[in-house]
Formats: C-alpha cells, structure tokens, sequence
C-alpha cells in the first residue's frame, strides 16, 4: 500500500476506476499532432495588445491560392499532423483559404474575432475572442456591441466555444459575460492575456491581478459548471507568478532545441506566404515567452508533461482534467468529463 | 550484449506492443534497432506511457530531457540496465 506521495506506482493511481476511465479517455487523443497557419495578414478590426501585429509575421505577404493551401496541407498530413489551428489575423476574412484546409485535415480550430460568420461547412471548433464587456471590448477593440453580434453570429452552433481573455482590466466583467453566455447556451473557456515581446501596457498581468483572476476563474467554474470549460488545475497553472514556460518548460521550437521528438519536431507555424521559420516557432509567436499563460500554449505543454504528473492520484487526476478540458476547448465532438481534482495543486517540479 | 540486457529488450518489445497495441509483431520479432519515431510512428505522448510503465516495473525514472535520446528498444533497455546498476 502506498503511504507517501513518492511510493505511488502508475498501477496504483490507475487502481483508482475514475482515473482510469478518464486516462482511457485522453489516451485515444494521443495521435493529435498540431501546426498552426496564419491565413490572413488582415483583420477587420484592431484589438490592444494583439499579438499577431508585433514582429515580422504581419509583413508577410498572403498566399490567396487555395491549391497553394491545400497543397501544404497535403505536405502537412504526409507528415504526421492530424490538428491544425487557423490563425492570424482574422481567418473570417479568408473562409475559401480555410474550408480548402478542413476538406484536407478535417480535424482542427479557427480562432476568429466571432464578428464574421464562418460557414458552416467548416466543420472546426470555432474560438471566439472575448475581451471584457462591449464597453471594453469598444475601448480595446474598437468594436461596438461585440459580444452581442458574436452571439448572433453563432447561436446554437456546436462548433462555438468563447474564449474570455483575462487582463487586469476586466477581471470582475467576466461575471456578467459568463452569465450572459451560460444565458445562451454557449459554451465558454478562458486564456489570460500574454504581453508580446516588448508590450509594457495596462492589459500586462500583475501578482495582485493574478489572483483576483484566480479568485473570479473559481468562483465562474463552480457557478456555471455546464458553461465553463475549464478545471482547478487550469485555474492553477495560468495564474501562477510564473509563466507556464518556468513552470512546465516549453515544448514548442522556440525554446525547445530538440527536433527527435514531439513539438520539437512536428510543430510548425506557418505564415501567410506558407513559410515558416523554426526561431520563432510556437502557438502565439511573438509573446514573450516570460510572460506567457496563453491557453493554446498550456494546452500543448501542459498536456506534455504527464510524466511529472504522474506521481499520486491527486496529482495525477489534475492533470487528467487539464487534458480532458484541453481537448474539449479544441476537438469538436468531445464531451468534457465531471472534474476530478477541485483541489489546488501545485504544479510538480521535474525531478 | 549480455543476457540481463537481453531479457530487458524483451521485455521492453513487450510492454510497447502492449501499451501502444501494436500489431502483427511480437517482442521476439520486434526489431530492437528499429527507430521508434521514424519506423514505429511514436510520439512523445506514448514514451511518456512507456515510460511510466517502465517506472513501474524497473524502478528507474526516466527524466524527460533524456526522451530523445531513446530511440530504440535497444537503446532504452540499456538505458534500463544502466541506471539500474548505477552506471548513469
């Protein structure tokens, strides 16, 4: 019988039925192998902030040739990946470009400002930008009445998940966001904004408004648990002093040399003249990478270190629903189990 | 190559046809050598199962920055075999 935290074997934590019908669960995922694309070098409005306008990736040129499209994502499968997530700036504007990538890799998620219907056909799991309320959504975004038309642009759709980006600046709207969203029917899950290399503004996170999100994320999951895609775990690993770099150790190009395995490499983000450029490859490129609690980014790297996790089945358990919301947020179909750890837990060091 | 290193390789062909249910081969007819990324199709996310297993069975933590370089059943049971006899 295992007494202490470091006497558990992997048998003993799948002992437990919940923990391995939830592992059963994730494991049959294992294959998604992700790249994102850039579709687009334009954007029909312009939000604070906003990664994709920093660095170089915004000079490319656009590639509007939907063979040239679907020919890299033919290069693309041919080489293992099975996910890709449609980006920069506003894939909306460009809907041809990314139904030619779902008719080649039918899995994946467009992440969209919502303010442009994407068609139906497209059958992705759409990401929905949310930045506050409309008041400061019109202030960051420049947008009147966002949250309204984005609702309207997606009511009833499956394929909608609203991705509420914390800032210390909005922390206590995302109450009246999330009411008005659970309201709807609408499914919503949270990132915490990433300053971009050099980005010193008011939307940076502070230790004080790490915890006032901490604090307002777990008051929202217990509220509206048939609304809100998210676990404790999640709640601990975006809210930390640390960013999910310090804590987990980036597994994406830009700060993983290796190329034998994993993110290192098979991840690739491509630009919008399909070129890409290993240096500044990962999830946000362009995000300081101290700074980074971005959802996309934990989802990789976070899910890449069950090893460490695998130490007791609390532990284990955290990381089982950080892996299980992951792949709610981004696989269309997949239903988001009951949470199994609602306590906080500490993100494990490597040993 | 010694006869502990040899049953480790068994037993190590063993536990990844198991865990990732590979088919029509057996621990006797896998190919130790074989790369397991570019010829078997592994990923990071099944040597970490792998891992776990052999955690479990041999005692010995694999750390994950040594994940790249196990690209062989050959390779991880002397890995194995070396940790276990305080070599590493």
């Amino acid at each position: 019988m295992a007494t202490t935290r470091e006497e558990y074997t992997f048998a003993d934590i799948l002992a437990n039925p919940h923990i391995k019908e939830r592992w059963q669960k994730v494991r049959r995922y294992f294959f998604l192998r992700e790249s994102t694309y850039d579709m687009s070098n334009r954007c029909n409005i312009r939000c604070q902030g906003c990664y994709y306008y920093v660095g170089d990736k915004q000079f490319a040129p656009e590639n509007r040739d939907e063979q040239a499209w679907r020919n890299l994502l033919l290069k693309e499968k041919e080489r293992g990946i099975t996910f890709v997530v449609l980006a920069g700036a506003e894939p909306s504007l460009v809907a041809d470009l990314c139904r030619a990538c779902y008719e080649v890799i039918p899995l994946g998620a467009i992440a969209t400002n919502g303010l442009i219907a994407i068609p139906a056909d497209i059958d992705y799991r759409i990401h929905i930008s949310v930045w506050g309320n409309d008041r400061t959504s019109e202030t960051i975004r420049g947008a009147a009445n966002m949250l309204g038309r984005q609702i309207a642009n997606y009511h009833d759709d499956p394929r909608a998940v609203f991705i509420y980006t914390f800032t210390p600046d909005n922390i206590e709207e995302a109450r009246e966001v999330t009411a008005t969203l659970a309201d709807c029917g609408q499914s919503i899950s949270f990132n915490m904004f990433s300053a971009p290399v050099g980005y010193r503004g008011p939307l940076q996170h502070t230790v004080d408004s790490l915890k006032k999100t901490r604090d307002v994320m777990g008051e929202l999951l217990s509220d509206y648990p048939q609304s809100v895609l998210y676990s404790t775990y999640n709640i601990v690993a975006h809210t930390e002093p640390q960013g999910l770099h310090d804590l987990f150790s980036c597994s994406y190009p830009r700060r993983n040399q290796s190329t034998d395995i994993g993110l290192g490499r098979s991840f690739r983000q491509y630009r919008t003249d399909l070129q890409w450029d290993r240096e500044a490859a990962c999830c946000v490129p362009d995000t300081d990478c101290d700074d980074c609690r971005h959802y996309a980014a934990g989802s990789a790297v976070v899910t890449a270190r069950m090893y460490r996790h695998a130490v007791d089945p609390e532990t284990f358990s955290a990381w089982l629903d950080y892996v299980d919301t992951y792949l709610a947020v981004w696989v269309r179909e997949y239903k988001k189990g009951q949470n199994l750890c609602n306590t906080y837990i500490h993100p494990p060091v490597k040993k | 190559m010694n006869i502990e290193t040899n049953q480790t390789i068994s037993r190590v062909a063993e536990i990844i046809i198991d865990e990732l249910k590979l088919e029509d081969v057996t621990p006797e007819t896998f190919d130790p050598d074989l790369d397991l990324v570019d010829e078997v199709g592994v990923d990071s996310m099944d040597l970490a199962t792998v891992a776990l297993v052999l955690r479990d069975e041999y005692g010995v933590r694999i750390d994950e920055d040594d994940y790249p370089k196990l690209t062989t059943v050959r390779i991880i049971a002397q890995y194995l075999d070396d940790k276990r006899n305080g070599s590493e």
